[in-house]
Formats: C-alpha cells, sequence, structure tokens
C-alpha cells in the first residue's frame, strides 16, 4: 500500500505475538503499509483487531516479534531515542494530567520533556490552545476541566513539541459533537498547514470519513483493506439495500444464508413500528434474494430502496462476515 | 554532550511537585496528620514512662516518618499511579531521561516535605523541649545524605512498584510499618542497645534509614561531629549512589521486558 | 432479611476487594505484618526507654499493657476508615452512584464494607498480638505476664463485639466527609490511627494528658474497649470488666446514632449539590 511524497511511516511484515494460555496470540499478522507526510491515516478495525498494537509498536511502547517499522526512517526496535524525539501520542480514553496543577501548567511540564526552552514552549502553548478553544480555561486545574476540555488539553499536550507524526488512539471517544468537531478541524489543519502525518485509529466511522486521507482496515491483525474513503466505499460495487419492515424484528438472522449478502446492520424504532436493515450486497440478484428471504418470514417489507455505500457498510461488509466466522470458529 | 535537556525535564517534573502541593495549601494540613499525632503519641509514651531524655528519639522520628511517608506514597508508587493515568507512556514516548524524572520527584518531594517535618519538630519542641547536644555540621551533612540515599531508594522501589503493578498499593501498607519498625525511626535499632538479634541488626542495616537514623542521633543529641560518624556517611553515600544507578538500570530493564511483553501501557484495574 | 441482604453482599465485596489482589493466604498473612511491626515498634520504644534510663524500672505488666492497646488501637483503625474508602474508590470507579441508586440507602453498603474488614482486622490483629507476644519474649529475653483461658478469649471477643458500634459510628462520620469531598479523603485514615495513639489510652493513661482531654479521651467507646481487653488478659488489672464494656456498648451506640444522622443528612446535602456521582481528584 502507497502513499505520494516523502514516507513518514513505513511497516512491512509487522508482527507481533503475546503469551496466551495455551497457544500464544496473534496480535498482527505481517501488516505492511507507508504513510506520507502530512497525510491523516485512519486504521479502523473492531476491538482486539490489532490497532492499539500496531500504534503501541510505532510509538516505540512495545517492540514487533516479526518484520520491521520505521517512523521518519528511524528503526522503532533499534533506534526508539531517535522516534521518540520526532513524534508524540494521546488517547481519548485517557485524562493524562496531573490534577492538581493548571491545564497551562501541565502542557509547559510536557514540553520540558521534549527539551523545550520555557519561552517557546509558552507561546505554542498560547496558539494551541487558541486553536483548541482552550485558552479561558489554561489556568484552571487540571481536575477541574469537564471531560471535553480536559481531552483539548491532551490533544495540545500531543502537538506542543511540534512533532512530525502524531498517534492518535479515538481523540474525540466521549465527546459532544461540538468539542468533537473542533478537535478534527484542528487535526486537518495540522496535517495541510504544518505537515504533520497523523495516525488516527477509531470506531467513529464519520470521523474517519471525513478527515482520513486513506483509511486501512484491520481485522485479526491484518489489513483486509485500504484506500481513500471513496476508493473503498466503490470497491463494494453494488450500492446498500436498505429496508424497512414491519412488525419490528430483533434479529434478522435469515440474511446470512442468502448468497450474495456481504453483511447487513439494523436497527428498531418502536414507535413507528418498523425495524430499518441496510444490506450490503454483490449484486442486483442477491438484494432480490434478500428481499425476499424477508418476506418469505412472513415480514411486510414496508419500503426498499438502494443507496451509495457508506465507510461503516465497507466495514461491516469485510468485518461482519468475519464476526459470524468466528463465532462458528468459537462454537467448534 | 548536553545537560540541558537533562535538568530542564528534572526541574520541571520537581516544579509539578512542588505546585501540586504548594498549589492546594489543604495539602501541608493533610500530610503532615499522622507524622504530627505518631510522633506526639509516642514522645508522650517516653515521656509517660519517666524515659523524658528520650522523648528528642520520638520527635527525630516523626520528622523522618514523613520523609518515609513521602518515599513510600510520592515516589515509589509514583509510576504506578503514573501508568493507571497513561502519564507513564507519555514519559516513555518522549525523549527525556528517565534518571531526570526520578531525581526531578525527589528533589520535589524533599522540598515538599519540607513544611511537615518543620511542624512536627515545632510541636515537639514547644510541647517537649528535647534535650539536644547537636554538632550542627554533623547534623546537616548527615540529614543530607540520609535523605539522598532514602529517595535513591525510593526510585529504585519506583521501578519495582511498576512491576508488581495493582498489588503496589498493598506493598505499601506491608512495608510502612516493617521499616519503620527495622530501621530504628525511634529507638535504636542496631548496635549495643539494639533489641535486635545479629542477624535482624545486619539485614536492617541493609535500609539507608536504619544507618542515617543511627548517625542522625549520634550527631544531634550525642555532639557527635563528622569526623565521629564519617564510617555511617560513607556508607549513605555508597548506597545513595549504587541505588541511584540501580534505579535507573532497572528502569531501562523493566521498560525493555515490558517492550517485549506488551506490558508497559496495560492499565491494572 | 431484605436489610440484611445488602449488608452481606457488601460485605462479601468488602472481603473480595480486600484480599483478591494475591492469594487470600499471603494477602491475610501480610495484613498481619503491618500491625505486628506496630506492636512491636512501641513495644521496644517502652522497653528501650526503661532499660536506659535510671528514672524508671522495666515492668513486665507495664509492657503488656502497651503491648495489647497497640494491637488493638491499630486493628480499631485499620476497619474503622473502610467507609472513606468504599466512598472515594466506588465514586472513581463509578460504582458508588450506582449503589446510591439503588433502593437502599449507601449506609447499608457502607455497614457492609466495614463488617467485612472487621472480620479481616480481627483474624490479623490477633495474629499479630501472639506474634508480637512471642517475638518480645524471645528479643527481650523476659516473660510478659497474660492471661490466656477460654474465659479470657471469649471476653475479648466480647470487648470485640463490643467496639463494633463505636467504630462502625467513627466509620459513618469519615464516611460523611467523603461523600462530600473531592479530595485528600485518603489523608483521613493517618489522622485516625494518630489520634487513636493519643486519645484512646493505647500506649499511655488517659490520665496524663491534660484536663479536660483527659476526661473525655477515658470515656471514648475505643478506650473503655481497650480497657476491657486488657481487664481480660493481664492478671492482676485493676478496672472492671463489666463497666468498661457498658461504657464502650453505650458511648459506642451514642456515636453511632449521632454518626448516622450526621451520614444521612450528608447524603441529602450531597444529592441537593449533586457531588454524588463527583469524580474525585
Amino acid at each position: 500500500m502507497a502513499s505520494k511524497g516523502t514516507v513518514s511511516v513505513e511497516v512491512s511484515g509487522l508482527r507481533r505475538e503475546f503469551k496466551g494460555k495455551g497457544s500464544p496470540v496473534v496480535a498482527l499478522d505481517g501488516v505492511s503499509l507507508k504513510v506520507g507526510q502530512g497525510e491523516i491515516f485512519g486504521v479502523l478495525g473492531p476491538n482486539g483487531a490489532g490497532k492499539t498494537t500496531m500504534i503501541r509498536i510505532l510509538s516505540t511502547l512495545l517492540l514487533p516479534t516479526g518484520g520491521w517499522a520505521k517512523v521518519m526512517g528511524f528503526d522503532v526496535e533499534h533506534e526508539p531515542e531517535k522516534v521518540r524525539r520526532v513524534i508524540n501520542m494521546a488517547s481519548g480514553a485517557e485524562k493524562a494530567g496531573y490534577d492538581f496543577i493548571s491545564a497551562k501548567r501541565n502542557l509547559w511540564f510536557f514540553s520540558q520533556l521534549y527539551g523545550i526552552p520555557s519561552e517557546i514552549a509558552e507561546k505554542r502553548i498560547m496558539e494551541l490552545s487558541e486553536m483548541l478553544g482552550l485558552t479561558k480555561y489554561l489556568d484552571r486545574k487540571f481536575y477541574a476541566l469537564s471531560t471535553g476540555y480536559r481531552q483539548r488539553a491532551t490533544i495540545a499536550r500531543a502537538f506542543v513539541n511540534e512533532p512530525k507524526v502524531v498517534f492518535l488512539d479515538e481523540p474525540t471517544i466521549g465527546l459532544d459533537v461540538m468539542t468533537a468537531r473542533s478537535i478534527r478541524e484542528f487535526l486537518q489543519e495540522q496535517a495541510r498547514q504544518s505537515g504533520r502525518t497523523i495516525i488516527l485509529a477509531s470506531h467513529n466511522m464519520a470521523e474517519v470519513e471525513a478527515i482520513c486521507d486513506r483509511v486501512a482496515i484491520i481485522d485479526k491483525g491484518k489489513i483486509i483493506a485500504a484506500g481513500t474513503p471513496d476508493d473503498l466505499k466503490r470497491s463494494l460495487g453494488a450500492p446498500a439495500l436498505v429496508m424497512e419492515v414491519s412488525p419490528p424484528q430483533s434479529g434478522f438472522e435469515m440474511l446470512s444464508t442468502v448468497a450474495g449478502v456481504k453483511g447487513f446492520t439494523s436497527s428498531t424504532e418502536e414507535e413507528r413500528g418498523l425495524s430499518t436493515v441496510q444490506i450490503v450486497v454483490e449484486t442486483d440478484a442477491a438484494a432480490r434474494a434478500a428481499e425476499d428471504a424477508v418476506k418469505k418470514q412472513g415480514l411486510k417489507v414496508v419500503a426498499s430502496w438502494r443507496k451509495q455505500a457508506t465507510l461503516e457498510e465497507v466495514f461491516v461488509a469485510l468485518v461482519g462476515r468475519g464476526f459470524k466466522e468466528r463465532e462458528e470458529q468459537d462454537v467448534v | 554532550m548536553s545537560f540541558s535537556p537533562w535538568v530542564r525535564t528534572m526541574k520541571a517534573r520537581a516544579l509539578v511537585r512542588l505546585w501540586s502541593i504548594f498549589g492546594e495549601p489543604l495539602w501541608i494540613v493533610v500530610s503532615m496528620g499522622f507524622p504530627v499525632l505518631s510522633s506526639l503519641a509516642l514522645s508522650l509514651l517516653y515521656y509517660s514512662i519517666g524515659a523524658t531524655s528520650y522523648v528528642g528519639f520520638a520527635v527525630l522520628g516523626g520528622v523522618m516518618v514523613s520523609f518515609w511517608g513521602n518515599v513510600l506514597w510520592s515516589m515509589a508508587s509514583q509510576f504506578y499511579w503514573d501508568k493507571q493515568e497513561g502519564l507513564f507512556e507519555i514519559y516513555l514516548t518522549s525523549p527525556a531521561p528517565i534518571s531526570a524524572i526520578l531525581i526531578g520527584m525527589s528533589v520535589g518531594g524533599i522540598i515538599g516535605t519540607v513544611p511537615s517535618a518543620l511542624i512536627v519538630t515545632g510541636i515537639g519542641w514547644v510541647l517537649f523541649h528535647p534535650a539536644v547536644n547537636a554538632a550542627w555540621g554533623g547534623v546537616i551533612l548527615t540529614f543530607g545524605l540520609t535523605l539522598a540515599s532514602l529517595y535513591a531508594m525510593g526510585m529504585t522501589l519506583s521501578s519495582l512498584y511498576l512491576a508488581y503493578g495493582r498489588e503496589a498499593e498493598s506493598l505499601n501498607e506491608v512495608l510502612q510499618e516493617p521499616v519503620s519498625m527495622l530501621s530504628g525511626l525511634y529507638f535504636p535499632s542496631i548496635g549495643s542497645r539494639s533489641p535486635f538479634p545479629l542477624a535482624i541488626q545486619a539485614a536492617a542495616s541493609l535500609i539507608p534509614l536504619t544507618i542515617g537514623m543511627d548517625a542522625l542521633r549520634k550527631t544531634l543529641f550525642y555532639g557527635n561531629d563528622i569526623g565521629q560518624v564519617w564510617p555511617d556517611l560513607a556508607i549513605l553515600a555508597v548506597m545513595a549512589v549504587v541505588l541511584l544507578f540501580l534505579s535507573t538500570y532497572t528502569l531501562k530493564y523493566l521498560e525493555n521486558v515490558g517492550r517485549r511483553d506488551g506490558t508497559i501501557a496495560v492499565r491494572i484495574r | 432479611m431484605t436489610s440484611l441482604r445488602p449488608i452481606l453482599a457488601s460485605a462479601w465485596m468488602g472481603i473480595q476487594h480486600d484480599i483478591a489482589w494475591t492469594t487470600p493466604a499471603l494477602s491475610v498473612a501480610l495484613r498481619v505484618v503491618a500491625p505486628f511491626a506496630s506492636a512491636m515498634t512501641v513495644s521496644i520504644i517502652y522497653w528501650f526507654g526503661t532499660t536506659n534510663s535510671s528514672s524508671v524500672a522495666f515492668n513486665p505488666e507495664r509492657l503488656a499493657y502497651i503491648l495489647i492497646g497497640s494491637t488493638l488501637y491499630a486493628h480499631i483503625a485499620s476497619y474503622a476508615w473502610v467507609p472513606t474508602v468504599a466512598i472515594a474508590e466506588g465514586k472513581n470507579l463509578s460504582v458508588f452512584p450506582h449503589i446510591y441508586l439503588t433502593s437502599r440507602s449507601t449506609a447499608f453498603y457502607v455497614a457492609g464494607r466495614v463488617l467485612s474488614s472487621f472480620v479481616i482486622s480481627t483474624i490479623t490483629s490477633v495474629a499479630a498480638l501472639i506474634l508480637a507476644y512471642l517475638a518480645l519474649g524471645s528479643f527481650l529475653g523476659t516473660q510478659i505476664p497474660a492471661t490466656v483461658t477460654l474465659l479470657s478469649a471469649a471476653m475479648v471477643a466480647a470487648a470485640l463485639v463490643a467496639n463494633i458500634p463505636g467504630a462502625l459510628g467513627l466509620g459513618f462520620l469519615l464516611g460523611a466527609y467523603s461523600l462530600y469531598a473531592s479530595k485528600f479523603e485518603w489523608s483521613l485514615p493517618g489522622y485516625v490511627a494518630g489520634l487513636l495513639m493519643v486519645f484512646s489510652g493505647a500506649l499511655f493513661p488517659t490520665s496524663i494528658l491534660p484536663w479536660p482531654i483527659s476526661v473525655v479521651a477515658q470515656y471514648l467507646p475505643f478506650t473503655q474497649f481497650i480497657a476491657a481487653a486488657r481487664e481480660a488478659l493481664l492478671p492482676g488489672s485493676s478496672g472492671d470488666y463489666v463497666t468498661s464494656m457498658g461504657l464502650c456498648l453505650l458511648g459506642g451506640v451514642a456515636i453511632l446514632v449521632v454518626s448516622l444522622l450526621v451520614y444521612f443528612a450528608s447524603e441529602r446535602k450531597a444529592r441537593k449539590d449533586g457531588v454524588i456521582d463527583r469524580r474525585l481528584a
């Protein structure tokens, strides 16, 4: 998987095993990719797919058991000190700051870990705070910040050393819409104007679709698809089929047996007395077969239409099939 | 080789600790509670049995228990808490030398504990007027070296606590009282007046606080000057240096093990 | 039974919490270390002070007095502070607000946690007392007087139980603060242990404290609990066991009643001010 321009992150045959109760658990199974400078690169995958493992290896927190990875040309295994000078990372699930000092002093402290002179650090902190809407809260103690502002401070920390590459793990998880949007706009600005490479691991399809230049979908430690969001959506071929079905159903297991159905999701609206099921199909014939299968169960198809696939549907199509296979394997 | 990044990191970590302590004045009240009360209780014990000449031992013990408590709860287990909060990963993925972070924590911890220690001293002095026969040069040097070796031990413990994870909290509770007893915070645990058999005295002597307390009592209450306590001072100095290197080496080793086994960024719940 | 169930469930949870960090046997064994060391420290202070001072003679009975007192004040301190831990930790783990939202008051949860800690602390304190008795006898080369019979053991057990209301009451007072506090509640255990050392007659008679502090200290239920245990275990003890037990129980129940009122008031105020589910710094 290639990218244009200077390569910031390069991974080849990356493999990581962990000791399990019986046989080793393979968290990454031969992942290869290249990420260019100034790219926002999304990594999507279900829980346990290997996203966080890959980020931990690239950020030098974890050693690979096979393959290699380079960040800005430095090997993560053999040159971790050089890698650490050019990276930073942040996770949405952490508060990562010292409670009893102000947000500003927390940011100053972390800047010192990168050897940044105080005058320069102060200037950067003010600039970052302006961009992230954090200025008014800089003097508040960290514990007194709301979740949203704490997360803004965490993002600011991730950029205080002007890193060449930033690793972000679910940076907007649990945040309100406005805060999440502010952070996304900030990330885009950092990538476009400052040329920073951002590796973004997320479950938020809409976020990944909105800001990522390219996306890799990981499942069971392997990249199963990669490309721009548009390329991935087009790769499904036929658009999705959407059906509104009455009466509401908790499951649509009958669709798993229909040839040509790649995956599906459903939701129920009790007030309207309907379930809505979105089915990713290979062909028009598969769409018709899926509709027939629903009707054969005595359900009424109130409405149906075709639509362009979303990234979520791509994800479900690729990984949803894996879930079913995984369940069968677990039963055996 | 530039020392600037090292010094910058050390200074920053020390300042974080000091801002946390002095930014919340209540923290001083909070941290002095047990040292003041335990020192008061044990001073009253010496007083109540008519051994008033030893009340000073209890006051001195209360002063040092402030630092010992700081070493255990704010040094040794600090990296464990940092790991819980995701801060330890930030340290590891930054170019900052871990030794600078450790020393910064120690410097901040020592300065931050001084108010509590002064309050214990003040209360003890006002209530009991303990008899003092001090060779002040020796006292200051002994005190400095005792703190240096004690905090170096704290740095070493911090790496071990990292390995132990959740058990770290319980380890603190296990360690606090036995070390207080063996190190002779309130009575001589080594030497001719110790109640312990030689084997226990030998084991206790491996704790920097034991040597330090013994030397502090000699210089503060018996007027021994540097020339008379130099063996203790030499041992403390060697302990400080050895433990400092051991802490940095152990942390580096654990970091490598953690990177290999994938345990660095694991939150222990 | 409906009131007992949450208490018992909380007690079970408390035992899991206290000993689950390692194997139960190791966990209990390690919990003996701290009270053992604490008892040894104060006993040795007595021995050192008397054997190195010409003004006072070493008295094994006084040593036994101190040994019993130091073990028992630590016993009280170790389970009286559990409400602080239960509430503070519960808030941080987001468990406490959910307990609050059940049909029972959080007081049942707190009481259950205190009871579980009482059980563990009783086992470890008794073990520590026995170990310290043996170690001191060996190190100091002295026979420490003690009346160890079935009757004296039963009297001590009764005293331990009689002290529960008082310790529970102390715990609820601390819990009332923790409900409302957002920081530093972790320091309370140190204060509790320190205050008990000074005011419960654990290490020295309360009469040496200045009046009227000595009077208040003398009639604290914790002081009477320790006195009752001494009266059971020390031959030739001058006090009256029945009186001590009565004062312990009476004082303990009085503290418990007051503390429950304070706790419920704190719960109401915490709800009014929206701090039940406030995470702690």
